[in-house]
């Protein structure tokens, strides 16, 4: 890799940290007339940029604001990209299935950790919100997930996470998937007792979650 | 068991062995703010014990406790369980002197009330006439003695007013704190809890039985017989008036958050429990939706928003900021999942607004200056505090637009560059040397105020319109009457078009339970309003997402007061 192709992917990182999605889509362009990877660009460029906002986020520096306008920027210039992407050497080959969970239409918290998912390099399958149980449990087995990750911002709507668990035991599938949940009225004693396999407080410790639980990480 | 001895209140109350020191302080009726419901997730029940009291107790470690609060022997009430006999001490009782608003703008109606006694004479008897249809007969002539109550059932606060019906006059008021808030804060919170036929039972007890000491209160200094109240009306939002009327609220918890109860409905008072006349109602007004309630319809009749030429903006600013945009009689309605934040509740040094509660902060002259309520010492920050503190922060840079504290912390005046500290490695902001702002106090901010903005967007913009476009904002309830035009538009909450527009109308849902009940018409014709009414679901809107995180930003000051630090 040339100097001047990695400063470029440098620049496009520092794009996409501070939120200049016009930048972004401008140096994605430049990426391809220099005859550049495009997967390297994402890799190095793009998530890597997205990956630095993540941070922020975790440490209170950068809030949802910054991460979705990083995310727009990072997706701005993965739509340039995607087209010239030859190896499918995209990820590590591991599944998430996400979703809010049946009778809440609240996605801001599920889309942010969606995001970071994908970042990371899981593939995704993003069920919206709503959702019911049944539908988790189904397209986890159709995809053949490795995780399952459900989300909720509403008291009154956490319970259908452990219907979830229930149907996958029912079916004799629960030792299939890992369960992880997550939004602000969980806590980790409410995972236990719904038997989930792990809980993360914020979008950030969920991928550290996830990641762990595929055996990816050692990270606690 | 084991004897518990709260100090503080002079009360004693035995326990099983294994039972939290909140079930003990429940038991012996103590009221305490417990938002959680002693899940162990709010730290809000945060006390001190002595080394006797918990080598009698079991403590379990939560993390909303401090490294320093654990060594200087704080626990959590809802996570401490009592092993042995032990005594404590509990803070000051927080609620006192706490701020409750009963008036707000009124209507003039001709006086017409739902409720008339005719004599006959030769009988000697009074017939009680409901709705113009005889329901009750009593001894004697009566006439003279024919009250009503309105009432607002606030997820805080419960405001009564008795009504004498024969001349419309208020003959007296009281407030109280609503007891279902000890069992569980917030609405849906307590439609979890109300989903539950015990939990419904107790909600709905505890909401009734508060009532009726509210309304023996008020006979007993007016010197009225409680059978004379013929007929109460229950203003509140949704979920309130579900579980007054002991209808289960499962349904409000989901999408699409469908009422079982939609009002305009006259109900046994005895049925619910209510302490009047045998024979006596409770008048339910219309509610729009799960979300927009009674409460709300009862502030457009109050306020005549129907009736407005214009553009209007009717805002509930609250926990779950309600409100409707009126076009030339045409009227919109939604709600905001704004968030506890308003009320003290998810702050580090945040509290309800009470005694010695920071109510206002000024930044002017280069430093912090507070004013508390009761001007007692500082103990801890209330919603308009809050509001206040984060606006001047913003108007004088100390936080960016992004809403993070500054980079540039040497542009500001040395005394407010002393006033940042670390708390757990995180940075702070020290309003005095005890009350103190975080970063993440301010983004619950950031959620809370985006939440109203954005909903006030998303309505203009469903109507082609723009912020200048308006030519009135009402500010409703007991929250908003506190807060400044001034910090609303600071902190981003209105848009700077609404300068010289805002009124406040108090409480406006109290008022308009008390036209409902003096003018009966009103019913038919605010139910039908309703039924008009469009309601919108936030969520639904695909500009939604992108609204909500530009609403969260806060404006770019404008002020002279920023010169001080550029």
């Amino acid at each position: 890799m040339s100097d001047d192709q990695r400063r470029l992917y440098e620049q496009l990182a520092t794009a996409v940290f501070e939120l200049d999605e016009k930048l972004a889509t401008i140096l994605a362009q430049e990426v391809l007339d220099r005859g550049y990877d495009a997967w390297q660009a994402v890799e190095r460029g793009l998530l890597e940029g997205v990956n630095r906002a993540g941070k922020l986020f975790d440490e209170e520096e950068y809030f949802v604001p910054e991460l979705l306008i990083a995310a727009d920027a990072m997706y701005a210039g993965l739509a340039i990209l995607r087209p010239h992407i030859k190896t499918h050497q995209t990820g590590f080959n591991r599944r998430v299935v996400i979703g809010v969970v049946q009778g809440d239409t609240h996605d801001i918290g599920k889309n942010l950790v969606r995001i970071m998912l994908e970042v990371a390099g899981f593939e995704v399958h993003d069920l919206g919100r709503d959702v019911p149980p049944q539908k988790f449990v189904e397209t986890a087995i159709a995809v053949k997930a490795d995780v399952i990750a459900l989300s909720t911002l509403m008291t009154t709507t956490m319970e259908r996470m452990g219907e979830v668990v229930s149907i996958l035991e029912a079916e004799k599938v629960r030792n299939r998937f890992k369960v992880i949940v997550g939004g602000s009225p969980l806590s980790q004693q409410f995972s236990d007792r719904i038997g989930a396999d792990g809980y993360a407080p914020k979008a950030a410790q969920a991928v550290e979650l996830a990641k762990r639980l595929v055996g990816l990480s050692n990270a606690a | 068991m084991a004897q518990v001895h709260f100090r503080s209140h002079d009360i004693s109350v035995e326990v099983e062995q294994g039972a939290s020191l909140l079930d003990a302080a429940r038991r012996g009726r103590i009221r305490l703010d417990a938002p959680c419901n002693g899940a162990g997730t709010c730290g809000k029940c945060k006390v001190r014990l002595d080394d006797a009291a918990r080598d009698a107790a079991h403590v379990v470690d939560s993390a909303k406790l401090s490294e320093a609060e654990r060594r200087e022997g704080f626990v959590l009430l809802c996570t401490t369980l009592v092993d042995g006999d032990l005594a404590l001490d509990l803070p000051v009782g927080a609620e006192h002197g706490l701020k409750i608003l009963e008036d707000g703008q009124q209507i003039d109606l001709p006086l017409s009330p739902w409720i008339a006694k005719r004599h006959s004479p030769e009988r000697d008897v009074t017939e009680l006439l409901a709705g113009g249809q005889a329901i009750a007969e009593e001894r004697g002539d009566t006439t003279p003695y024919t009250y009503g109550l309105a009432v607002d059932i606030g997820s805080t606060t419960l405001v009564a007013a008795l009504i004498d019906l024969n001349t419309g006059a208020r003959v007296n008021s009281g407030s109280a704190l609503n007891p279902q808030a000890r069992y569980a804060q917030d609405v849906l919170s307590r439609i979890k809890l109300g989903s539950t036929a015990e939990g419904l039972e107790l909600l709905s007890r505890e909401v009734i039985s508060e009532i009726n000491r509210l309304i023996g209160a008020l006979v007993d200094e007016a010197r009225i017989p409680r059978r004379r109240i013929y007929e109460a009306v229950f203003a509140g939002n949704t979920c309130m008036l579900h579980l007054a009327a002991r209808v289960d609220p499962e349904p409000l918890g989901r999408y699409p958050y469908t009422p079982t109860l939609t009002g305009d409905a006259h109900l046994s008072a005895k049925s619910l429990g209510l302490a009047i006349a045998k024979t006596g109602l409770v008048y339910v007004p219309p509610v729009v939706s799960g979300f927009v309630g009674a409460d709300i319809t009862a502030g457009m009749l109050s306020t005549s928003l129907a009736d407005l030429q214009g553009v209007t903006l009717f805002v509930d600013i609250g926990t779950n900021g309600e409100m409707a945009l009126a076009r030339d009689g045409l009227l919109q309605a939604t709600s905001t999942a704004a968030g506890p934040a308003f009320e003290g509740m998810n702050i580090s040094c945040g509290m309800r607004a009470a005694r010695g509660a920071i109510e206002r902060v000024s930044l002017t002259g280069g430093d912090v200056h507070v004013q508390t309520i009761g001007d007692a010492p500082p103990v801890g920050l209330c919603g308009s505090g809050l509001l206040d503190a984060v606006a001047e922060l913003a108007v004088h840079g100390v936080v960016e637009t992004s809403g993070r504290f500054t980079k540039n912390r040497a542009a500001l005046p040395s005394a407010l560059q002393a006033r940042f500290a670390k708390r757990d490695g995180k940075p702070a902001f020290h309003l005095t040397d005890e009350i103190y702002l975080s970063q993440g106090d301010i983004r619950q901010v950031q959620l809370a105020k985006g939440a109203v903005r954005a909903g006030i967007d998303v309505l203009l913009r469903r109507n082609g319109l723009d912020a200048a476009q308006v030519d009135r904002a009402l500010i409703a309830g007991s929250f908003g009457y506190h807060l400044t035009v001034r910090s609303l538009i600071d902190i981003g909450l209105f848009p700077p078009e609404f300068d010289g527009k805002v009124t406040y109308v108090g409480n406006s849902s109290q008022t308009g339970a008390e036209a409902l009940l003096t003018h009966a018409p009103s019913r038919a014709r605010l139910a039908e309003l309703a039924r008009a009414v469009e309601a919108v679901e936030l969520a639904n809107d695909e500009a939604f997402t992108k609204i909500f995180v530009a609403a969260m930003a806060f404006p770019r000051p404008e002020r002279a007061a920023l010169d001080d630090v550029a």
